[in-house]
């Protein structure tokens, strides 16, 4: 098609697109068709085609393959400066930015169009969250399946059937860890396990162990000072000394522990119990190591702590976790924090329901909370021994502790009992083989969720069995090998809804179907508990209860009222809100000793808290940008300086009315994704909320454009440093809408912290210029939509009253979550609906959801 | 009852087993082959090397005025210097469909288009060492080896389970560690023969009670979820292939090679297991384990073993000051890590008075050039396998010359006839003249 008629062919598409732009086709403006015959066509036309580029024949209606493909050349080569050749005249700043706006937005556009899949649900294998959900459920076994691939997508989300792949190696890793996973249930012997108890108090070992150190430091010091007094005569070496080098070692040990080790040992609550100090080498862990041939399970750990007089509110917190052989000194594989209200007058004891696997570390470790990081443990030691010479005061201090255990809520455990579905007398069973069979039979039926075992499968799945006896194996082991092979059939790996019904040659993708009460069962519980549905759900699809819309929405209220649906709700909006940068960057821990693991793990739990009490309260989902109130934890709360009741639990904490906590935010969480662990980052966080609130997201930055290390080591503001994004015409067109927004959140440091100032600091050196230098942040900025704001406060109220594009935001992602395929443009009617259900009963979360359940793509197969 | 499928498989397998000729080592004549021929062409072999995040802009590329023999390397390639004669860097190579900054191997060996297939957001290609495996392969006991490292993607590779994909453009796993390599490579099983061979007929068992399921599931299936399910067939008929292979090497034990290699400790992290990992590949190719080797290394780690307190992107977002300090240690690391390979390669012997670095043809590089940059990947390439005339720096005239164009030119030169590798347009002449 040439220029002309395209011309002509676009002009008569006008009309239709003129109030839905974007949504059906992406076309790139006519009014950009004067700068292809100004600046291109010259050389790639269809006589010369220079560069084997012809955009004489090019489609200005990007729907296809081919042509989104050479628009994206287009773009890239106007991007990075290659086109139009230095020798011929260029585009105005004013044309590119504008054409290259246009175009790259009509990119986005297309890339969805193109990929749409016309409503088109692929089948999908379990994702590895899914998986290990599903193993639980059928054996009650927790396994870590890491050899399994992550199954993160970086589009979109891990339920993408068409993404999930199945690789050659990982049929072998699902049969292998289907088989760790029987042993594991196979493990327990016919009676339950005796609870077992034991308590530890470790001051005699550390004590030993300082008194023991500080006596080595001082006698090697004083040996030292014995030389130099007559160094000039005498060797290092009749002192026992290798050389001066190691005369110099030993008086630096003696200088950085002694004073440390002798203070820690004459504190009086050393006497009594262990204070979990941090030292030169790390921080003082106290340790409790669970026997080796103690059975795994479910643990209670007893600690009894106290709080030192002096200890600042944040260091009031205890962490607990595994100590690993990975981990350097005072590291810990953290498991959770703990407030501690005890004082030394009246300590306190605490139980913590701990988890003792079979095969990793059993050694349980309980520390002063700080960044789970040695280097950061010495840091924070030097910088307090150079004021006091003996390190940081302690903070906490452990009388005992005790592990109790294991304890079973029934026995024989679930996952025993149904296998052995005739009582724990299974090992004496008259007739072993028609028992296995039975079994199998069961325990495939259930494995498969929906699907009927075939009778040949069935049979193979015996032979497997006789193939093991007939070795002369137990009957409980021979029968792990069918059982641990249905864990790695098709069956238990794919949510399968196949297409009934069909003739040969008949074309299955044309037909849509209902659901069976069976398939929406799984499909619901699927998206609702990332596990299968549980019996109370089976019962209701069988009796055809799903069928009735009232008794489905029960269903759904009851599944999200069910703890189970905590994996939905901390799964998507971890990966709709991208919240993985949080994990991207280390956060620097001189400039930000209190963003530690566990501020980090509360302030991410404060995401899905708050969604979880708009579900469970009924609440709108546009609270979720402002809010009178916070869901925080003692910890996020102290962390915010907010007071709250004494609990480690997530709770509703009002905010005073200038608090500019409250809504995504006001959240540590989201402010920390958009940094890098030392700086904030305007770009990130003014193209989050783009994304993410606005529903307007910026292409994504293009490759080959110069990365601005030109201003490096200049003090300059952010603004400042920005405003260079303005110079370049290829820059300016997403940094203008994009970087106004960051200004507005600048007042929140790179943890999330809220700040008046900032201090800019020079990373290169430049003789002569100032280091440092403190500036007041400047917050005012604009939205795309032209709106002005002078500070974060009126950013946020702002994005708040523009809470349609975010309603639009979240349902997009829960269509594509829910049904495990990308978004397309086909599925905007499908979202206008789900809005238009929610938004009559106030925009209320879970009104999204019902209205979701309820639409005709989640009821059926295409 | 034997199902169609189980027959028509064991038929395949038994026609492709006849296929697998064992192979001749100079210095280990296998027993059964003690009469063969006596003297055969040294084997061809092949090292792909991805390092993830690009490398330090200025300090890394060789100035690009100054071409052929006459050329200095830079402070990034320095520790390579006393093999300059036998190493080519080029310039201007890059893929074309290359687009996202953070993926520095996903399709560095396979030059594939991400949206080549519209309704798919994601979609690759077969990469080079899989095609080179599919000939060089068949007489080693591994027809390749994929090596990678633990834990999530910090360090620049984009998604995959190693730098390998296989014909259907599926992630190919790779041994995650050197105790997992080690004993993949050189552990010989101790149990009796029969007991081995009484596994394996179970592994088959299993696998025909799967494929019994996979047949039932199958009916009934739309186009696409049918293509789903055929990934799970080509899993299994992976397997099957594997089995047929150990099932020919099972009387065989597994080499061990010159200098006895101890099992390597648990927990190695960053550069030590980088120096295992290539001990390991060194001892594979001395016994003849196999011919190709592609290994994606770990960079966050690396550079944290290297005492960094930063993260691998934070370090490819290098400014002045300290993180390009951090890029450039790594570069010079990287370096040298493949300088001592090289010397270690040349001083194993191989028929005919050549080396196993005489027969070899080795790549390092990524899909991104440094920072964002994706055009003109980092490259070297090195060993005399392939006839390329080494000693030179290569600038393409085109700015944005196929990649491929350089794998197609190592298969060809290490005997694998093929007309093309991903988007390549030719060979690339100028190496091997």
């Amino acid at each position: 098609m040439k220029l002309a008629r395209s011309l002509a062919f676009l002009f008569s598409l006008l009309p239709l697109t003129a109030f839905s732009a974007n949504e059906s086709a992406a076309i790139v403006p006519e009014a950009h068709f004067a700068i292809f015959e100004k600046y291109c066509l010259e050389c790639h036309d269809s006589l010369t085609e220079e560069g084997g580029v012809n955009l004489d024949e090019i489609s200005f209606k990007i729907d296809t393959v081919a042509s989104a493909e050479l628009w994206q050349k287009v773009l890239n080569t106007l991007n990075s400066g290659e086109m139009p050749p230095e020798d011929e005249p260029q585009l105005s700043d004013k044309e590119k930015t504008e054409f290259l706006d246009d175009l790259s937005h009509e990119m986005v556009a297309a890339r969805e169009i193109l990929s749409d899949s016309g409503g088109m649900i692929t089948m999908r294998r379990l994702n590895r969250r899914e998986y290990e959900n599903t193993i639980y459920d059928l054996l009650g076994v927790t396994i870590e399946a890491e050899e399994l691939p992550a199954d993160t997508n970086s589009d979109g989300f891990d339920t993408t059937g068409a993404a999930l792949f199945f690789s050659s190696d990982q049929f072998e890793q699902y049969l292998s860890l289907g088989r760790r996973a029987l042993d594991q249930t196979f493990l327990l012997s016919k009676e339950a396990p005796k609870v077992l108890s034991f308590k530890r108090e470790s001051e005699p070992s550390i004590n030993k162990f300082f008194t023991k150190t500080t006596a080595k430091l001082k006698t090697s010091y004083d040996k030292a000072q014995e030389w130099r007094v007559v160094a000039d005569t005498k060797k290092p070496g009749d002192f026992g000394f290798i050389d001066e080098d190691d005369v110099k070692f030993h008086e630096r040990l003696y200088n950085q522990q002694y004073a440390t080790y002798r203070h820690y040992l004459d504190s009086p609550e050393a006497n009594s119990g262990i204070l979990l100090s941090q030292l030169f080498n790390g921080a003082v862990v106290d340790k409790v190591e669970i026997p080796k041939k103690w059975p795994a399970g479910e643990y209670v750990l007893k600690v009894r702590a106290a709080a030192l007089e002096k200890a600042p509110s944040h260091e009031r917190f205890m962490e607990y976790g595994l100590v690993t052989s990975n981990g350097r000194a005072g590291e810990l594989d953290l498991l959770g924090c703990i407030k501690i209200t005890g004082t030394m007058d009246a300590p306190e004891v605490i139980e913590i329901p701990v988890t003792v696997s079979q095969t990793g570390s059993r050694v349980f470790g309980l520390r002063q909370r700080q960044h789970n990081n040695r280097d950061a443990t010495r840091a924070a030691f030097l910088k307090s021994q150079v004021k006091n010479k003996v390190g940081p005061p302690p903070s906490l201090w452990v009388d005992w502790v005790e592990m109790t255990g294991p304890h079973f809520d029934e026995w024989p455990p679930r996952g025993i009992s149904e296998i052995f579905f005739k009582g724990r007398e299974w090992w004496t069973q008259p007739d072993e083989d028609v028992y296995a069979r039975e079994m199998i039979e069961r325990f495939a039926t259930r494995a498969f969720r929906i699907k009927t075992p075939s009778q040949s499968y069935l049979d193979r799945l015996f032979d497997l069995y006789l193939i093991e006896k007939n070795k002369g194996k137990k009957f409980h082991e021979s029968i792990r090998v069918p059982l641990a092979t249905v864990l790695a059939s098709p069956g238990f790996l794919y949510l399968i809804e196949p297409v009934p019904n069909l003739g040969e040659g008949k074309n299955p993708s044309s037909s849509t179907r209902e659901l069976t009460g069976l398939e929406l069962a799984v499909r619901l519980s699927y998206f609702l508990w990332s596990a299968p549905p549980d019996k109370a759900l089976y019962k209701a699809a069988r009796a055809g209860e799903l069928s009735q819309p009232g008794k489905l929405a029960a269903q759904t209220n009851r599944m999200l009222k069910d703890s189970r649906s905590d994996e939905f709700i901390s799964s998507f909006a971890h990966q709709w809100l991208h919240m993985e940068r949080l994990d991207f960057f280390q956060f620097d821990f001189r400039q930000f000793p209190e963003f530690d693991d566990s501020v980090k793990a509360a302030a991410r739990e404060e995401v899905y808290a708050t969604l979880r009490a708009a579900i469970n309260e009924q609440r709108p989902l546009r609270e979720l940008l402002k809010s009178d109130h916070v869901f925080a934890n003692n910890l996020l709360a102290d962390y915010y300086d907010l007071e709250v009741a004494q609990s480690s639990k997530f709770q509703k904490v009002s905010l005073p009315a200038d608090s500019p906590r409250g809504g995504l935010l006001g959240m540590a969480a989201v402010m920390a994704m958009g940094s890098d662990g030392n700086r904030s980052s305007p770009v990130e966080r003014g193209a989050w909320v783009m994304r993410k609130l606005l529903n307007d997201p910026p292409p994504p930055a293009p490759a080959n454009v110069p990365q601005l290390s030109r201003l490096q080591g200049e003090l300059l503001s952010p603004r400042e440093m920005q405003n260079a994004h303005m110079e370049e015409a290829q820059c300016a067109q997403c940094h203008r809408k994009i970087d106004p927004i960051g200004y507005g959140l600048e007042n929140f440091d790179a943890a999330g912290k809220w700040r008046e100032t900032m201090v800019l600091q020079r990373a290169g050196k430049k003789k002569g210029a100032k280091k440092r230098k403190v500036i007041d942040i400047d917050a005012h900025g604009q939205l795309p939509s032209g709106v002005a704001f002078q500070n974060f406060a009126e950013l946020r109220d702002s994005i708040a009253s523009e809470s349609n594009a975010f309603e639009r935001s979240f349902t997009e992602a829960l269509i594509e979550y829910s049904l495990g395929r990308p978004y397309g443009f086909s599925d905007e009617s499908l979202r206008e609906r789900i809005l238009k259900r929610a938004r009559s009963k106030d925009g209320e979360v879970r009104e999204f959801i019902h209205a979701l359940v309820q639409s005709k793509p989640f009821r059926t197969k295409k | 009852m034997k199902s169609d499928l189980a027959s028509n498989r064991r038929t395949f397998l038994r026609s492709s087993s006849a296929l697998i000729a064992l192979p001749f080592l100079e210095s280990f004549g296998f027993r059964r082959f003690a009469s063969a021929a006596p003297t055969v062409e040294p084997a061809k072999r092949l090292v792909f090397l991805g390092m993830g995040f690009g490398v330090t802009r200025d300090s890394w590329f060789p100035d690009t005025k100054t071409t052929g023999t006459e050329y200095e390397l830079t402070p990034g390639l320095a520790p390579l210097a006393r093999h300059k004669e036998d190493l080519t860097v080029i310039q201007n190579l890059s893929n074309q469909f290359n687009n996202e900054a953070h993926w520095g191997s996903t399709f560095w060996l396979t030059g594939a288009n991400r949206y080549a297939e519209p309704g798919q957001s994601f979609h690759n290609t077969i990469s080079v060492d899989q095609v080179a495996a599919e000939t060089l392969g068949k007489e080693t006991r591994f027809s390749s080896i994929q090596l990678g490292y633990r834990g999530g993607d910090n360090s620049g590779h984009g998604p995959g389970l190693s730098l390998s994909w296989n014909r259907q453009g599926k992630p190919v796993a790779a041994l995650n560690t050197p105790v997992t390599a080690f004993h993949r490579l050189f552990s010989d099983d101790s149990t009796p023969l029969e007991e081995r061979q009484a596994a394996l007929r179970q592994q088959r068992s299993v696998l025909d009670t799967v494929l019994e399921d996979a047949k039932s599931t199958k009916k009934g299936l739309s186009k696409a979820d049918t293509e789903k399910l055929d990934e799970y067939f080509q899993s299994i008929r992976e397997i099957e292939t594997r089995l047929s292979k150990e099932e020919e090497w099972l009387d065989v034990s597994k080499v061990t090679p010159s200098q006895p290699l101890k099992e390597p400790g648990e927990g190695l992290e960053g550069v030590e297991e980088m120096k295992v990992m290539y001990d390991l590949m060194l001892a594979a190719m001395e016994v003849d384990a196999s011919r190709v080797f592609s290994y994606r290394q770990p960079l966050d780690t690396m550079i944290r073993s290297m005492g960094a307190t930063i993260t691998a992107h934070n370090m490819s977002h290098y400014g002045e000051g300290a993180r390009k300090e951090v890029s450039e240690q790594r570069d010079a690391k990287q370096a040298e890590l493949l300088a001592h390979f090289i010397d270690r390669m040349k001083a194993i012997p191989q028929a005919g008075g050549t080396s196993l670095f005489d027969n070899s043809t080795l790549t390092l590089g990524t899909n991104i050039n440094s920072i964002h940059y994706l055009n003109n990947c980092p490259t070297i390439v090195t060993g005399g396998g392939s006839g390329i005339k080494h000693g030179r720096h290569l600038v393409m005239k085109e700015a944005k010359s196929p990649l491929c164009n350089l794998w197609l030119s190592i298969l060809n030169g290490s005997g694998i006839e093929t007309e093309s590798h991903g988007d390549s347009t030719g060979v690339i002449e100028s190496l091997f003249s």
